[in-house]
C-alpha cells in the first residue's frame, strides 16, 4: 500500500498489532502508523471481503492492487466512515447465529480519542477484555454510539467498531456491554 | 488433442540430434549445463529462503488470518473459520498455531515455542527455527522473556502477564464433538447455546466414576456464552485462562478454525454444584529433579539402574521443562517471581493456601 504511504508488510503488521491489543482490551488506545484509518483498512481489506467507503484515495489504492470489492453500507464486510453521513450503523451486517463472525467491522475515522476527546461521548465499558470497568471517550455524537450499542442487542450477532484518529486506534468489540455516561 | 503426438515426435528428433553432436567426449561423458545445480547449491547457502515474504506467509494469507483473529477476539469462544494454507509441515503438526503466530510476530517480539511443556522437542525446535529464519525474531526458552508463546497442550507454570500473548495449537476445535460427531448439529447447538447434551455426558461420567473423568480438552464456558474446547491442555491449566492477564488465541490448522479468549474474560469449566471441577492430583509426589510439589507432574518410566528385580521404575517430573530448570537452581522460586504483585495462577501457587489445589471432592484417582 505504498500509494497510501504505508509499508505493505511492516506497517500493516504494526497496525494489526495495535488492532489486536485494542480489540482484546476494549477502552485502551494504541499507536499505529498514520493515517490510522487508511492503515486499518489496508491491513484488513482485500478482494475476499467487501468494502463500503466514500474515500477516493483509499478506493484508488485498493483498486490498483485488485483488492477492492465494493458493496453498499448495509451489505459490506468492512465499512469505512470518515464522517458519519446518511447511512445508519444499525443497517450494517450482523452475521447469523451460526456464523456471527459475518457481522461487519465498522472503521470510524474520528478526530480525537480518550484523554483528548473534548466534546466527545464517554462510554462506560465492562465485560470480556475489561478488568472490572473502564471508560472510553470518542469524538462521535451520542446518537451514533447509541446506535452502535443497539447493534449488540442480539449478541453474538453484531457489529464490531474500530475508532481511528490520525495515528491511534481503539476498538469496541460486540462482546462488550457499553453505556453512555 | 492432435498436438500431443507431434510434440512427442519432435522431442524424439531433438534427442537423437543431441547424441550425434561433437559434444560427446569419448571418456568423460556429455558435459551438462549446471545452471540449475548451481542455483540449487546457492539456495542451500541462503537456507532456501530467497523469495519468501517476511514471516513466511504471503500478505494475503496474513490478512485473512488477521481478520479471523480479530473476529475471534470480538466473539470470545466462537470458532471462526479461516483458510488454513498449506505450510511446510503436515496439517495437525501445529500449522494453525504457526499461521496465527507468524501473522502476529514482528521483529521486536521474542518468541517461545513449547511442545507438551518442553522447549527442546523436535516440533517445537523446528517451529522456533522457522520463525527465527523467516520473521527475524529472537527466540527464548524463558517464559518470562517471551512476548509471544506458541504452545502445544500446556500453559506455562510461570504467570503470563498483560504484555504476553499465548497461541495454543488445537487438534479438535469443538468440545461437542465428543457427544455428537455431526459438525452441522453442533454448530446449531452453539448458535442457540444448547449444551444439554454435554451436561448429560458429564452426568453419565459422574454416575459411572463418581466424578467427572475428562483428562484433557475439558469443556469450558467462555464469557458465559460459548462452550469451548480449551485444546488438550490438562485440567491443571484450565483455571489459568479464567480472568487471565494475557490474550489466548487457539488455532487449528487441520480444521481451519480459530478462536480466542481475551484477557480478563470469565472462563468456567463445566461442573455440577455437588461434583465440582477438580485438577489432577499427585498425592505424596514431587518432581524428582527439582522437588516441586506445586507444578503439573508427569510420570516418567525409566530403566532401573541398580535394582535388578524391577526392570523399570516410575518417577515424577515437572512437565514444564524451562520452569523446572529454574527451580533446580532455586527450589523456592514462586511462579509469580517476575511480578511485583502476587498473582493467583492456576492450582497450587505457593503463596496461596495449599489444600491440595483446592479440591473439594474426596474421591481418589490421580488423573488418567
Amino acid at each position: 500500500m505504498r500509494a497510501l504511504g504505508l509499508d505493505p508488510v511492516h506497517d500493516t503488521r504494526r497496525t494489526f498489532d495495535g488492532l489486536l491489543e485494542a480489540m482484546s482490551r476494549p477502552g485502551t488506545v494504541h499507536a499505529v502508523p498514520a493515517p490510522a484509518d487508511h492503515a486499518v483498512v489496508a491491513t484488513l481489506v482485500d478482494h475476499e471481503v467487501t468494502l463500503a467507503t466514500d474515500d477516493e484515495t483509499l478506493r484508488a489504492a485498493l483498486s490498483e492492487q485488485g483488492r477492492l470489492t465494493r458493496a453498499p453500507y448495509g451489505e459490506a464486510d468492512i465499512v469505512h466512515a470518515r464522517e458519519h453521513t446518511d447511512w445508519d450503523v444499525r443497517d450494517c451486517k450482523r452475521g447469523s447465529l451460526t456464523e456471527p463472525s459475518d457481522g461487519a467491522t465498522v472503521v470510524y475515522r474520528v478526530e480525537t480519542l480518550d484523554d483528548d476527546a473534548d466534546g466527545g461521548t464517554t462510554l462506560g465499558l465492562s465485560g470480556p477484555g475489561v478488568d472490572g470497568t473502564t471508560t472510553l471517550s470518542v469524538a462521535l455524537p451520542e446518537a451514533e454510539l447509541s446506535a452502535l450499542a443497539a447493534t449488540h442487542s442480539d449478541y453474538p450477532r453484531g457489529v464490531d467498531a474500530i475508532f481511528a484518529t490520525e495515528d491511534r486506534v481503539a476498538a469496541l468489540p460486540r462482546s462488550v456491554p457499553m453505556e453512555v455516561v | 488433442m492432435n498436438d500431443l503426438p507431434t510434440q512427442r515426435s519432435r522431442e524424439r528428433v531433438t534427442m537423437t540430434e543431441h547424441t550425434t553432436t561433437d559434444d560427446v567426449l569419448p571418456d568423460e561423458g556429455t558435459p551438462v549445463a549446471t545452471d540449475s545445480v548451481d542455483a540449487a547449491l546457492e539456495s542451500l547457502d541462503s537456507d532456501g529462503l530467497e523469495g519468501y515474504n517476511y514471516a513466511y506467509l504471503d500478505e494475503h494469507t496474513k490478512r485473512e488470518v488477521r481478520r479471523s483473529v480479530l473476529k475471534a477476539v470480538a466473539i470470545p469462544g466462537h470458532q471462526v473459520p479461516y483458510a488454513s494454507r498449506p505450510m511446510p509441515l503436515a496439517r495437525g503438526w501445529g500449522t494453525g498455531g504457526i499461521q496465527a503466530s507468524l501473522s502476529i510476530l514482528g521483529p521486536e517480539d521474542t518468541f517461545k515455542v513449547i511442545d507438551q511443556g518442553a522447549d527442546e522437542s523436535i516440533n517445537a525446535a523446528n517451529i522456533r527455527r522457522l520463525a527465527e529464519n523467516t520473521a527475524d525474531v529472537p527466540t527464548t526458552t524463558d517464559t518470562t522473556e517471551a512476548d509471544l508463546i506458541q504452545s502445544r497442550h500446556r500453559i506455562p507454570e510461570e504467570v503470563l502477564t498483560d504484555e504476553q500473548r499465548l497461541v495454543l495449537q488445537v487438534p479438535i476445535t469443538d468440545a461437542l464433538r465428543t457427544v455428537d460427531p455431526s459438525d452441522a448439529a453442533n454448530r446449531r447447538r452453539h448458535a442457540h447455546k444448547n449444551y444439554g447434551k454435554m451436561w448429560v455426558h458429564l452426568y453419565e461420567n459422574v454416575v459411572e466414576y463418581g466424578e467427572i473423568k475428562i483428562s484433557s480438552r475439558y469443556p469450558t464456558m467462555v464469557a458465559g456464552r460459548y462452550l469451548m474446547d480449551p485444546s488438550p491442555i490438562p485440567r491443571w491449566d484450565v483455571p489459568k485462562l479464567d480472568h487471565a492477564d494475557h490474550l489466548t488465541v487457539l488455532a487449528a490448522g487441520r480444521e481451519a478454525r480459530l478462536y480466542a479468549v481475551p484477557p480478563h474474560t470469565e472462563v468456567e469449566p463445566l461442573a455440577f454444584d455437588d461434583r465440582q471441577f477438580t485438577v489432577e492430583r499427585f498425592p505424596e509426589q514431587a518432581c524428582h529433579a527439582c522437588g516441586s510439589t506445586d507444578t503439573y507432574l508427569v510420570e516418567v518410566s525409566e530403566e532401573a539402574t541398580e535394582d535388578g528385580d524391577n526392570a523399570f521404575e516410575t518417577r515424577y517430573a515437572c512437565n514444564d521443562a524451562s520452569f523446572c530448570a529454574k527451580r533446580r537452581k532455586n527450589p523456592d522460586l514462586p511462579k509469580d517471581h517476575h511480578l511485583e504483585e502476587a498473582v493467583d495462577w492456576g492450582p497450587g501457587t505457593p503463596d496461596a493456601p495449599t489444600d491440595d489445589a483446592g479440591t473439594p471432592v474426596e474421591q481418589g484417582g490421580a488423573g488418567e
